[in-house]
């Protein structure tokens, strides 16, 4: 993505664009309505979430078709980033200190690129969580078509799906986390799109040198 | 029924072949449940295909059907070789001991004595009794008159009758006695001879014999088995002669009269029986009581016929009931014609048709075909759909100048001209005039409905007929006026019948059944007093029962059997009591059972000869020596002060006052001994004897549409049935019948289906030599390949219920096809039934 | 609906106790199909469609006797026909009225998410409350005996109610009113045991049905439907009934303790981060005046 497709503010420089900040805010607001729901179907405790968000039978009627947005928003994820997810050497690195990084002492991390290790963990993690939700969610969506004698596709989706679902949950509680409280000026970066440069270098200097790198400085 | 439903429930032994009850009478059925259930009572199921009630049975045998005579004339033997009858019985209550006349042949050779190839009909005169007294020891010694006919007063022979004093043989060793007779024609019927016939192995027939005659195992009286039957036995050319090989074995086994015993018919619809007691048969008058022929020049002629006399030895005793027949024939003059009936016009008697011949069902639809019949009329009766040979019905339809229909539902009759297959052309060409009268459902009917068990049981309409629809009485009541009205404007052949008939109802048009119910019912003419009793009935009462009829015109009474339903008191009918303190079942504040509230029949027989009951457990009757009475816990169907030292018989509508095991002169047609013939159509000689294969009396039908198929061209034994979700031809009208079983099917053996690679939902065609019928095909293991005679034979069951009219075949989901476009026009000579059952078919994918 | 809140012992998807828990004195009610007098009339299924005013639906010829491959939403109550083999060689037609079974330990109940969508009584009838469904079909998971069927335009799910409406009333259920041979009983579940171990004793001792037997499975705790069977050691055999049926494990893992787990889980994952947060803080950058930020921190 070249410099000069938005305006960059002065200091600045562009991690998002529009298409990638969209799909985000997709697959976010499915999430959340499929993380809402699903907590209430989870536990009678939290039944009445259903109850407010338009009807337990409504809320069952549409979990799956949200369901579907967030599997297709993040399909786009995959076409959008997959490559920039590759598991590298440095990845290796990262993970053998990242007790610095959750101690905060991000000086003392190797240099990540684009996309950090934990990043690069949260996207997997989220795709294949969501390839199983779908299968496993496709099952539970229509139980009535599975015949008796596959009765083990639904036994093994009633389990494999909530416990999916929590793994997810444990990522986007750290996801949440990190970008709203840990790393400071990133949910900038899915709203506007641009993260200050000492933002870059100090959490992604290998993807800073890249992008100075390919083309001329950005306007100060 | 000789005994009744609930009494079921207090058999040991049930023996149910010919019939389905399970699935065809699910609700009677629950007291063969019952019997297992609290008697450990057995049951024994013998049916061409392993039922719904084969399913619930502790041993089934599959049967070839159409051999039934074979399987039972085998149990008579089998009970007779292993000795396990009731000689008490035996000797006292049957003729056993009765001697046969000399001359009377048995049919080895498959004909009896007294055939006469010419004419093909038998001369009966040596099927009777022998005339004299007590031949104990005399083997061979004739006493008094044989083999010489008595000269009527034109000098012509009269018909043979029966001696008064018929000759006997206490110890049963005199050659020609009953019982010896009885033994040598069975003996024929041993266990490999069943296997040929059949199909059932020698082993399992030993094992059925054997459970089934176990009730008298060491000589044991107490136990009693129960015979139930239905139209698997009535609808084949032996149809009557099965029925009496049943009742011959009970009579043998000493099972008739007793409770949990008898011969029980299930009868097929819901008021089938009042229909035959009320003589919806051409041969009888109501109380079956025989209809004229032209040689009854006078009343008094007519009576001399039909009024039997005693038969018997001298040292007993006969009521011979049926000798009261001038009484209850005046009585029904007088309810039939009222003040038009006297002494001095003999009672109407010149009013009633003289029935000159065969007006049975295949007789009329035969008729109709060679255009002799103008109109019909079909009351809730779809004569195409029944057959047999539907499409020689439908032809018939097509001659006849008119139809009037009285149905719930169009069906096949009603709309014959629509029948599968015919051109526009054809259909132009029909000339017949059809009237479709709306009619009203049985849910909209009171009135009282008679079932197996011969209980009137008076019901009350649910709902209204709805729209146009009438009721019975209404319909028919209107078109009888009409006629009358008629006959009253322009005359006519004989207006005298029609005119002076009465039709005394508050409405006329649509005469209140209970009105009707009390006419039938009876009432007295005069005072009346009973010389006995001093009892005394006003003029104008309603009689108490038969036993007051009168043959002075005093009493009119529609139906004497019925004499008792309707009293002074109410209508028995309408009653609901559900006491029954000998807890066997009867139930005597129940509505009303014919003769006189009795429910089990011949329950003198339940007596040994000192009128003590055989099982104490089961009193129904007994002689009280303190009254010197009969009395009991149901109604004693017998002379209430008749000693038991006078030794009168139990069975008090025979002549002889016994049961019947050889059945003399005219009782029936083709023989005094039921012999095994094969159907019409069989795929065997009859291994008996094959000269003679089939019954020399059962005649067929001669019209070009009278097609009949051999062993050559169609290879499998058919048979024709229903099913319990459906009910004859109009629950094809029901969605909850037709979601219950929606298509037409055919049942396959698995194995036949293997060789012909047909599989279960496949469309077959079923042919006979009348026509097709296509269904789908039911592979089941359920029907089993037989060895007939050496032969590998296969049976196919074709269940009835559909045509080409209903839900599924108005939206053309079926082939159209009746059933009984297969079965033949062929019937039994003594009732008349046609042979719906064991005809000759083949099996082709469709 | 339900009726008075103390006859209701257990209740789906719901938090907090159920009132009507522990509040029986009286036995609970049971139905024992004795197959062995039953004679596949159909009687019941016709009654259970009457009493329940269900619309009729289509069926198709399908080589059997039966009148659908299984139940459906709106037909309950289904006669299984099949064509048995013993031994010996002799045929038998079994007959199985298939409805469902009241199980003592619902799997339906246990599976639903939903508030109240699924009720036990104190009688133990298992009732199905659809104002309350939500059309999720984890009731079909949950249920070893293949019974709650989803109506597919409305997705709510039906069963057999064991006429609570009748039997509140002090009513037998419909089935049992019509059943023609009395193979059908209605009674406390003690009686119908008692009947029951009667009449397999019966069979045992004079029908050579050496195996004869009653069906009350403890794997769910029992049933509020029982069977007397000619061969006990063969239920497969009657239309499929399960030799051991049981709530599935996943079930039982998912509603169990993958339950804690996760909830366990989430908390202390919130709590985590928060205690997280409260001992790091947030991370720092070299263009942020932290000292201005709240929190502090260090450059």
């Amino acid at each position: 993505m070249s410099a000069s497709e938005q305006i960059i503010p002065h200091g600045h420089v562009l991690r998002y664009n529009l298409r990638e900040r969209l799909i985000h805010w997709v697959a976010a607001v499915a999430y959340i309505y499929l993380l809402s729901t699903g907590l209430a179907f989870w536990s009678p405790w939290l039944f009445w979430v259903a109850a407010a968000l338009g009807g337990a039978q409504v809320s069952r009627m549409l979990h799956p078709w949200a369901g579907l947005i967030f599997f297709a928003a993040v399909w786009n994820m995959y076409v959008m980033w997959a490559q920039q997810m590759k598991y590298t050497d440095d990845d290796r690195k990262w993970w053998k200190a990242v007790k610095y990084y959750s101690t905060n002492q991000d000086d003392k991390m190797p240099p990540a690129g684009r996309y950090n290790a934990g990043q690069k963990f949260l996207f997997w993690g989220f795709f294949w969580s969501a390839v199983v939700l779908l299968l496993t969610g496709v099952v539970l969506w229509f139980p009535e078509y599975i015949p008796w004698s596959l009765r083990f596709l639904r036994y093994l989706s009633v389990l494999v799906h909530p416990a999916a679902a929590l793994f997810t949950i444990g990522l986007f509680m750290i996801h949440l986390y990190m970008g709203l409280f840990a790393e400071r000026g990133a949910f900038g970066s899915v709203i506007r799109g641009d993260v200050s440069i000492a933002f870059a270098k100090r959490y992604h200097p290998a993807w800073y040198k890249e992008i100075v790198g390919e083309s001329s400085a950005p306007r100060k | 029924m000789t005994n009744g439903w609930v009494d079921i429930k207090n058999t040991d032994m049930m023996l149910i072949m010919g019939g389905n009850p399970a699935e065809n009478h699910p609700c009677g059925f629950k007291w063969a449940v019952e019997a297992k259930r609290t008697r450990n009572a057995k049951l024994i199921v013998v049916d061409p295909r392993f039922t719904r009630t084969a399913s619930v049975a502790d041993l089934f045998c599959q049967i070839r059907a159409g051999s039934d005579i074979a399987f039972l004339g085998g149990l008579l033997h089998y009970a007779i070789e292993n000795n396990r009858i009731a000689k008490d019985y035996l000797l006292n209550y049957t003729n056993a001991a009765f001697v046969i006349r000399d001359g009377f042949k048995l049919p080895e050779d498959g004909l009896f004595s007294g055939f006469d190839p010419a004419t093909q009909t038998y001369d009966k005169s040596t099927w009777n009794y022998e005339e004299g007294g007590d031949l104990s020891g005399k083997a061979g010694a004739a006493h008094g008159a044989t083999g010489r006919p008595a000269i009527g007063k034109d000098g012509k022979p009269l018909p043979p009758r029966m001696p008064e004093n018929a000759a006997y043989d206490l110890t049963l060793q005199h050659p020609r006695c009953v019982f010896q007779l009885l033994k040598k024609q069975y003996s024929r019927y041993t266990p490999e001879m069943v296997e040929r016939i059949t199909g059932v192995p020698k082993g399992q027939f030993e094992k059925a014999a054997d459970l089934f005659t176990s009730i008298r195992k060491d000589g044991d009286t107490k136990k009693v088995a129960t015979i139930i039957y239905a139209v698997g036995w009535t609808q084949h050319t032996s149809g009557t002669q099965i029925i009496r090989t049943a009742a011959m074995l009970q009579l043998l086994l000493g099972n008739v009269g007793r409770s949990g015993g008898g011969v029980n018919a299930l009868r097929g619809h819901s008021n089938i029986q009042g229909a035959t007691d009320l003589a919806g048969i051409f041969e009888i008058l109501p109380g079956y009581l025989k209809v004229p022929v032209p040689t009854d020049t006078d009343f008094k002629t007519y009576l001399e016929r039909i009024t039997p006399k005693s038969s018997k030895p001298h040292i007993w005793d006969s009521w011979n009931y049926w000798s009261n027949t001038p009484k209850f024939a005046v009585s029904f003059m007088k309810a039939m014609y009222g003040d038009a009936a006297t002494k001095q016009n003999d009672w109407a008697f010149h009013y009633l048709p003289k029935v000159d011949r065969n007006y049975s069902w295949t007789f009329i639809w035969d008729d109709m075909y060679r255009g002799n019949v103008k109109g019909l009329f079909a009351f809730g009766m779809n004569g195409v759909a029944i057959g047999p040979d539907s499409n020689k019905n439908i032809e018939a339809l097509k001659k006849a100048d008119w139809l009037v229909v009285g149905e719930i539902y169009p069906d096949e009759t009603s709309e014959f001209w629509k029948s599968p297959g015919i051109t526009q052309d054809e259909m132009k060409k029909i000339q017949t005039t059809v009237y479709r009268l709306p009619c009203a459902g049985f849910a909209e009917k009171d009135g009282a409905f008679v079932n197996s068990a011969r209980w009137l049981q008076w019901k009350n309409a649910a709902l209204p007929p709805p729209g146009d629809a009438r009721l019975d009485q209404e319909t028919l009541a209107r078109i009888f006026l009409k006629v009358r009205e008629l006959y009253q404007k322009e005359g006519g052949k004989f207006p005298d019948a029609i005119l002076r008939a009465s039709w005394s109802y508050t409405n006329p048009l649509n005469p209140a059944l209970s009105e009707v119910a009390k006419e039938i019912n009876g009432k007295a003419l005069a005072d009346l007093e009973d010389p006995a009793t001093k009892q005394q009935i006003k003029a104008g009462q309603q009689l108490p029962g038969y036993s007051w009829l009168k043959d002075d015109g005093t009493t009119a009474c529609g139906n004497w059997l019925y004499s008792g339903c309707f009293t002074e008191a109410g209508n028995m009918m309408a009653r609901r009591g559900t006491e029954d303190p000998s807890g066997l079942g009867i139930y005597p504040n129940w509505a009303f059972s014919w003769p006189a509230n009795r429910r089990v029949m011949y329950n003198r027989a339940s007596c040994d000869p000192e009128g003590k009951p055989w099982d104490p457990s089961r009193k129904q009757v007994w002689w009280n020596e303190g009254t010197q009475k009969w009395v009991g816990n149901d109604v004693p169907d017998f002379k209430a002060d008749s000693k038991p030292k006078d030794h009168m018989g139990p069975f008090i509508m025979n002549p002889e006052g016994i049961g019947r095991l050889f059945a003399p002169l005219g009782a029936v047609a083709d023989g005094p001994f039921p012999e095994h013939y094969e159907p019409i159509e069989s795929p065997i000689e009859n291994p008996l004897h094959p000269q003679q294969s089939n019954n020399p009396m059962v005649k067929k039908f001669k019209t070009d549409a009278d097609k009949f198929g051999t062993s050559k061209d169609y290879n499998l034994v058919c048979t024709t049935y229903r099913l319990t979700e459906h009910y004859h031809y109009w629950t094809k009208n029901n969605p909850m019948n037709v979601q219950l079983v929606p298509e037409p099917f055919v049942e396959i053996p698995a194995e036949l289906a293997n060789e012909m690679g047909l599989h279960g939902g496949e469309k077959v065609k079923v042919t006979s030599a009348r026509g097709n019928y296509i269904a789908k095909a039911m592979v089941t293991k359920r029907i089993k390949p037989m060895t007939i005679d050496g032969k590998k034979t296969y049976q196919i069951g074709v269940p009835f219920h559909w045509g080409y009219r209903g839900i599924m075949e108005d939206e053309g989901k079926t082939a159209k096809t009746v059933a009984n476009l297969l079965s033949p026009t062929v019937v039994d000579p003594n009732a008349w039934t046609p042979e719906f059952k064991g005809f000759l078919v083949k099996l082709e994918k469709a | 609906m339900s009726q008075a809140t103390l006859r209701v012992q257990k209740i789906s998807g719901h938090a907090g106790s159920v009132p009507g828990e522990d509040t029986q004195r009286g036995y609970t009610v049971c139905k024992l199909i004795d197959t062995t007098t039953c004679i596949g009339c159909k009687a019941c299924e016709v009654a259970c469609m009457e009493w329940n005013d269900l619309p009729f639906g289509e069926t198709v010829f399908d080589n059997t006797y039966q009148t659908m491959p299984a139940t459906r939403w709106n037909y309950w109550n289904l006669i299984l026909f099949n064509e048995h083999e013993r031994e010996d060689g002799s045929l038998m037609w079994l007959m199985r009225k298939n409805q469902c079974m009241h199980c003592a330990e619902p799997g339906c109940l246990a599976a639903c998410p939903a508030d109240g969508a699924i009720v036990q009584y104190t009688n133990g009838i298992v009732d199905f409350q659809q104002a309350n469904c939500i059309g999720c079909g984890y009731c079909i998971t949950g249920c070893p005996f293949d019974i709650p069927k989803m109506n597919p335009t409305t997705h709510r799910v039906f069963k057999c109610t064991l006429c609570t409406d009748r039997v509140s009333e002090g009513l037998e259920p419909a089935c049992i009113k019509s059943c023609p041979t009395g193979c059908l009983h209605f009674g406390a579940k003690d009686d119908m045991l008692d009947l029951a171990e009667k009449r397999a004793k019966q069979l045992r001792d004079h029908s050579n049905f050496p195996n004869a037997g009653v069906y009350d499975p403890p794997g769910v705790g029992g049933t509020g439907v029982v069977y007397v069977l000619h061969d006990a050691a063969n239920p497969e055999a009657y239309g499929g009934l399960p030799k051991n049926p049981r709530v599935p494990l996943s079930v039982k893992l998912w509603k169990g303790p993958l339950k804690w787990l996760g909830n366990v889980a989430m908390i202390g994952g919130l709590v985590g981060l928060f205690v997280h947060y409260l001992r790091y803080g947030p991370k720092e950058r070299e263009d942020e005046d932290l000292a201005t930020k709240p929190g502090g921190g260090k450059s």
